[in-house]
C-alpha cells in the first residue's frame, strides 16, 4: 500500500500556509516555473529557486532561503514527474493528492456526509473542510489535460449543493476530455432543480455513481443508517436519468446485503432498466468496516454462487455488469466475463502465496486492508 | 322418469331486478333470437321472463337453452357493470394508442 | 458500535400497510399467482394471499419484504412504489402509440401448393385476375407509410408472393424511394414457401436487405403430408431453398415457420430436431388458427386445447432439456410470454394484445385493394363474413379506414380489461382481446372467457411457464434470457 500522506521532517520554512505544488525531477526548468515547483532532490543538483525542496538526505540544501525544505523517508519512492502534493510547512503534514503515473486518481471533496454506513470507507467528520473544495477547484487547474479519468468522492459531495455544480463545470473547462466518476448517494437529486442544474453542465463523459444495497427499503435504509435514504436516491436516480444524466449504481456485498443481492438486481431490471451500469463489489476492511466486522463479514468463496446467479440476471437483461474487488479464485468463473481488475493502485495487494498463480496478471488482487486484516480463507493458486 | 321426448313449446324463468339489470336481460334475449322469443315483464321486483321457442324442444333441450340463456343473461350484466367501471380507463389507453395518427385533434388528449 | 443502530430502527413504525393494486388466480392447490399493476408476478400459498388482504400480514413473515419489494403492498418504510409502478406502466403502453409497425402486402392468390390448413382459396397459376395491381399496391403503401410509427415492416404474403415477384419489386423500390423524405426504418420480408426461388429473387433480396421467412413443419413426412405439392416434394424445395437463401443472405436472414396440424401432434420433438438439424436457434411451436379451409373441413375441432397444450409442454420441456445440455435454443412462443411476464416491454405479438393488436398492430392489404384489421381478418372474408373489412385502398382515406367502426367496435368490445373474467385475471397483463377469433368460433368479439379456448389455452400456458420457472433455477434463468431476446 502507498503511503499518500503523511508528517515530513520539516528542514526549513520559508512560508506558513499550506499550498499544492507539482513535483519535478528536473532541476533545470525556467526560473518562473521553479516556484511553482517541488524539486524531488538527487545529489549534484542545484536546487535554487525552487517553491519547495524534497530531500532523502537529513541536511538543508545551501542557498535556498525561499524554499521550504522536507525530509522525504522511502515510502515516498512512488513520487515522481507531474504528481501534485498539498504540503504545510508548519507542521510538515504532505498529501499526494494526484498522482501522474496512475489512473486511481480520486479526489475527496468532504468528509462530511449525511448517510453513515455500516461499511463505510471513509468514516464521516461533521467539522467544516470546505477548504477541501477550495483546494479541489485549485488542483483542477493543477491536473494535466491529458488526464483520462478522475474521480470525485467524499462523504457527500453534494452536500456542497450549487459550488458542486460549478467543480464540475470548472472541470469541464480545464479537463474537457476527462471522464469524471462521481460518487454520492443521489438523494440530493431527488430534487429536479438540482439535477437540471448538474445536467446543465453537459459535461461530455460523467458518470454518476450510486449504491442501493437492497430492493427491501428497510435494509438499504439500514446499511446506510438512514431513515427514508431509500425513497430519496431511486428518485434520485429516475431525476438524473430524466435529465439525460449516466448512472451507476453500485453495490457492495456483505453479510448485510447478501441475502437479497439477487432479488436486488432483478429489482434493478424491472425498475431501473434505463442505467448505465451496475458494479457488485467486494468489501473493503477498513474504516468503519473493522467496527462492524461481525456484522458484514463473509467471505466471498461462500457467496460466489449467489453472485454468479446475480450475475446471471443483469446479463439476461442486457445490462451493463462488473464484478469489482474480488479475486479470481473466489469467484465462479462464469462471472468472468464481468470481472474487472478494479483495486485502486495505491491500496492494491497480493497475497506472498500468489506470486505463482498462473492468473495472477488477471486478478484484481486483495485491498490493502483486506490482505491486513481479514480475507477469503479460500485463496489459493491457479496452476 | 321423465319424457324426455314431450315437445316443449314455451318455459319460464325469473330474475331479481336487484341483482340483474333489465339491459343485460334485452341483450340476452337478443342472442337468442333465432332459438326463442322472450316476453319480459316486472312483476314487482321480479323479471319474469316467458321464452317461447320457434322451433319445440324436448324438455331436456329446453331446461338447457334456459341454463344457457341465464349464463348469457350474466354474462351480459358483467360486461355492462364492467364496461362502465373501466370506462376511464379503457378510454385512456385507446386515446393513447390512437394518439400519433392524427385522428385526434384534442391536444390534452395527444400530448405524451 | 454503539453509534449504529439495528434494523428494527428502520422498520415502518406501525404494523399496518396499504395495498396496491393487485390481482391473484389459483396457480394449483394452496399456491396463488399474484401480479401487479405491472404485470410482474409473485406467488404466494393462500395463508398468506388471506393474510394480506385482510391487513394481518406481519413484517416479519418471509413473502412480507418480496410482496413490500415488488410493490404489492406500501408501508411507511417506502412510498416510491407508485412512481415505479406508473413507470413500468407507461413503459409497457409506450409501443402502443406508435400504431400499425407490420403490414402485409397480398400480392397474389395463387399458389401451386395445396394445403389442407391453408386459408387462401387454391388458384391454379394461369388465373391472372388474383394479383394485386401496381396502382393499388401504390395506394396501399401510401395508407401503410401514413402510420405514425417510426419501423414498418411489410411483409408479402399470398397465396405465394414470388409467383408475383414482379410487384414485390416494384413495391420495394417505391417504398425506399418514398422513405428518403419520411426517414422511417423500413424492413421488408417475403413469406414464401421457397419451391420458385432463384438467383436473381436471392439477388435482390440481398441488395435491399428483405428477410425470408419460410414453412417448415418438421421431418420430411410430415411436411409433405401438410403441403402437398404436384411433384410431392415440397420439403425437399424448401430444405434446398432455405440453403440457397442462407448461402445469398445469410443465416440470420432465413426463419421458419411450423404449422401445427393434427398429424403434428405427437411429434413435436421430431419436429423439433428438424429445425435442430436444419441449423435454427430457435423454433415458434405455434397454435392452429380456426380459419379457412380449418374450418370449412373441421381440422381445428379434430383437437381441442388439451391436445395441443400436451404438445406444447413436451416441446418446451424438450427445449430446455436441449438447453440444459448445452445448446443454444429457444421457444419463441414462450418467449413472447415471457417478456411481458419478466420486462415491461411489449413484444408487439398481434394475437396476444389488449386493446386487440387488428389495426393497431397491423393490417392487411389483400390483391384486390380491401383492407383488413389482420390476417386472420382477412382469412375470414375469404370464408364469407367481412366484418373486420376497413376498406379499400382505392376509395378510403386512411382517417377512414383506421376510424372504421370494424375496427373500433371490435377494439372497445374486445378490451380484455373491461370483460368478465378477463377483468379480475391475474394473467390479464399476459394474455390478449382476440375479437377476430372469438368472432369466428363464437359470434361476439369477447366471447364468453369460461368457454373459451382461447382463454383456456392461454390460462394453461401461463401457469406451465410459471410453474417451470419456480421450481427449476436453470429455467428460470434460461426463460429471463428468451424473455430479453
Amino acid at each position: 500500500m502507498l503511503k499518500l500522506h503523511g508528517q515530513l521532517p520539516i528542514l526549513h520554512a520559508a512560508t506558513r500556509a499550506p499550498y499544492l505544488v507539482t513535483v519535478t525531477k528536473n532541476a533545470r526548468i525556467p526560473p518562473d516555473l521553479k516556484q511553482a515547483r517541488a524539486l524531488l532532490m538527487q545529489p549534484g543538483m542545484d536546487p535554487t529557486g525552487f517553491k519547495t525542496i524534497l530531500t532523502r538526505g537529513g541536511e538543508k540544501p545551501a542557498g535556498s532561503p525561499e524554499s521550504d525544505v522536507f525530509e522525504l523517508s522511502g515510502d515516498y519512492e512512488y513520487l515522481d514527474e507531474g504528481d501534485i502534493l498539498r504540503v504545510d510547512p508548519s507542521s510538515g503534514s504532505m498529501r499526494c493528492l494526484y498522482r501522474r503515473n496512475s489512473i486511481h486518481n480520486t479526489i475527496l471533496l468532504t468528509e462530511q456526509c449525511n448517510h453513515y454506513c455500516l461499511m463505510c470507507s471513509q468514516p464521516p467528520k461533521q467539522a467544516d473542510d470546505s477548504c477541501l473544495m477550495d483546494e479541489a477547484m485549485e488542483l483542477i487547474g493543477m491536473i494535466p489535460p491529458d488526464t483520462e479519468a478522475l474521480g470525485f468522492s467524499g462523504g457527500e459531495p453534494t452536500l456542497y449543493g450549487h459550488r458542486f455544480v460549478e467543480l464540475l463545470r470548472h472541470t469541464k473547462t480545464r479537463l474537457p476530455t476527462t471522464a469524471i466518476d462521481v460518487l454520492s448517494n443521489g438523494r440530493a437529486f431527488k430534487d429536479m432543480a438540482f439535477a437540471k442544474q448538474y445536467a446543465a453542465v453537459q459535461h461530455p463523459d460523467l458518470l454518476t455513481g450510486i449504491p442501493i444495497y437492497s430492493d427491501d427499503p428497510v435494509r438499504h435504509d439500514y446499511v446506510v443508517q438512514s431513515r427514508g435514504a431509500f425513497d430519496d436516491t431511486i428518485q434520485g436516480i429516475l431525476n438524473l436519468k430524466a435529465v439525460e444524466q449516466r448512472v451507476e449504481i453500485r453495490i457492495v456485498i456483505h453479510r448485510q446485503t447478501v441475502d437479497r443481492l439477487v432479488r436486488t438486481c432483478e429489482f434493478i431490471a424491472r425498475n431501473l432498466l434505463f442505467v448505465d451500469h451496475v458494479a457488485l463489489m467486494g468489501l473493503e476492511i477498513t474504516g468503519f468496516t473493522r467496527p462492524n466486522l461481525g456484522l458484514l463479514w463473509i467471505d466471498p468463496f461462500d457467496y460466489k454462487d449467489v453472485l454468479s446467479e446475480a450475475m446471471a440476471v443483469l446479463n439476461a437483461y442486457g445490462m451493463a455488469a462488473s464484478v469489482y474487488n474480488h479475486q479470481l479464485c473466489t469467484v465462479n468463473t462464469d462471472v468472468r466475463v464481468n470481472y474487472r481488475k478494479s483495486i485502486s493502485d495505491w491500496k492494491n495487494e497480493y497475497l506472498d502465496e500468489c506470486t505463482s498463480c498462473t492468473k495472477r496478471d488477471e486478478c484484481g488482487g486483495l485491498f490493502s486492508s483486506s490482505k491486513l486484516y481479514k480475507h477469503s480463507a479460500h485463496i489459493r493458486l491457479f496452476t | 322418469m321423465k319424457d324426455l321426448d314431450k315437445p316443449t313449446k314455451s318455459l319460464a324463468t325469473t330474475f331479481d331486478s336487484k341483482v340483474f339489470t333489465l339491459i343485460a336481460i334485452k341483450k340476452a334475449a337478443y342472442k337468442y333470437i333465432r332459438v326463442f322469443s322472450a316476453d319480459i315483464t316486472m312483476q314487482g321486483e321480479q323479471i319474469n321472463c316467458q321464452l317461447t321457442f320457434s322451433s319445440p324442444v324436448s324438455e331436456e333441450e329446453g331446461g338447457r337453452l334456459v341454463e344457457d340463456f341465464k349464463k348469457e343473461v350474466l354474462d351480459q350484466d358483467l360486461r355492462e357493470r364492467l364496461k362502465a367501471e373501466t370506462e376511464a380507463v379503457r378510454n385512456v389507453i385507446l386515446a393513447h394508442a390512437f394518439s400519433k395518427t392524427g385522428l385526434i385533434t384534442d391536444e390534452s388528449l395527444s400530448g405524451d | 458500535m454503539s453509534l449504529f443502530q439495528g434494523i428494527e430502527q428502520y422498520q415502518a413504525p406501525t404494523a399496518a400497510y396499504q395495498l396496491l393494486p393487485f390481482r391473484f388466480t389459483s396457480l394449483d392447490q394452496d399456491q396463488y399467482v399474484l401480479t401487479n399493476l405491472a404485470g410482474e408476478y409473485l406467488i404466494v400459498d393462500r395463508r398468506t394471499l388471506v393474510e394480506l388482504q385482510r391487513h394481518q400480514l406481519s413484517s416479519t413473515d418471509p413473502a412480507y419484504c418480496d410482496l413490500r419489494a415488488r410493490h404489492f403492498l406500501m408501508d411507511a418504510s417506502s412510498l416510491i412504489g407508485p412512481a415505479l409502478l406508473s413507470l413500468k406502466l407507461r413503459t409497457r403502453y409506450h409501443r402502443l402509440a406508435e400504431f400499425t409497425g407490420l403490414h402485409l402486402f397480398v400480392v397474389t392468390l395463387r399458389c401451386e401448393h395445396a394445403c389442407p390448413y391453408c386459408q387462401v382459396s387454391r388458384q391454379s397459376e394461369d388465373t391472372l385476375r388474383y394479383g394485386m395491381s401496381p396502382e393499388t399496391a401504390s395506394a396501399a403503401l401510401d395508407l401503410a407509410l401514413r402510420s405514425p410509427s417510426q419501423h414498418i415492416k411489410i411483409e408479402f404474403q399470398g397465396g405465394e408472393p414470388l409467383l408475383n415477384f414482379g410487384l414485390i419489386q416494384f413495391l420495394v423500390q417505391e417504398a425506399e424511394a418514398r422513405n428518403q423524405r419520411l426517414g422511417k426504418n423500413l424492413a421488408f420480408v417475403i413469406a414464401t414457401n421457397l419451391a420458385l426461388i432463384n438467383d436473381d429473387i436471392l439477388r435482390f433480396c440481398r441488395d435491399h436487405s428483405i428477410l425470408i421467412s419460410t414453412s417448415l413443419d418438421g421431418p420430411r413426412d410430415l411436411h409433405n403430408a401438410n403441403r402437398p405439392r404436384p411433384g410431392g416434394d415440397s420439403y425437399e424445395r424448401t430444405i434446398a431453398g432455405i440453403a440457397r437463401a442462407r448461402q445469398v443472405l445469410g443465416s440470420d436472414r432465413v426463419s421458419a415457420l411450423m404449422t401445427t396440424t393434427e398429424a403434428s401432434l405427437p411429434r413435436v420433438r421430431a419436429i423439433i430436431d428438424e429445425y435442430v438439424t436444419q441449423g435454427f436457434t430457435g423454433i415458434f411451436l405455434r397454435p392452429l388458427s380456426p380459419y379457412g379451409f380449418a374450418i370449412k373441413t373441421r381440422s381445428y375441432r379434430a383437437y381441442n386445447a388439451e391436445r395441443w397444450l400436451d404438445f406444447y409442454k413436451q416441446g418446451v420441456d424438450y427445449v430446455i432439456e436441449l438447453n440444459r445440455q448445452g445448446m443454444d435454443f429457444a421457444e419463441y412462443y414462450a418467449s413472447i410470454i415471457l417478456k411481458k411476464m419478466l420486462t415491461s416491454e411489449d413484444p408487439g405479438y398481434v394475437d396476444l394484445m389488449s386493446p386487440a393488436g387488428i389495426g393497431i398492430g397491423a393490417l392487411v392489404y389483400n390483391y384486390d385493394g380491401s383492407v383488413y384489421a389482420s390476417d386472420e381478418s382477412r382469412m375470414l372474408a375469404e370464408m364469407g363474413q367481412e366484418q373486420f373489412k376497413l376498406g379499400h385502398v382505392l376509395t378510403h382515406r386512411y382517417e377512414e379506414i383506421i376510424s372504421s367502426p370494424n375496427l373500433l367496435d371490435p377494439l372497445e368490445e374486445s378490451f380484455a380489461y373491461s370483460a368478465p373474467m378477463c377483468h379480475d385475471c391475474a394473467f390479464e397483463p399476459y394474455c390478449g382481446a382476440d375479437p377476430v377469433l372469438h368472432y369466428a368460433l363464437y359470434g361476439d368479439y369477447l366471447g364468453r372467457k369460461p368457454e373459451s379456448e382461447f382463454c383456456r389455452r392461454n390460462m394453461e400456458m401461463f401457469r406451465y411457464l410459471i410453474r417451470k420457472m419456480e421450481s427449476d433455477p436453470f429455467v428460470k434463468q434460461l426463460f429471463m434470457k428468451w424473455a430479453n431476446r
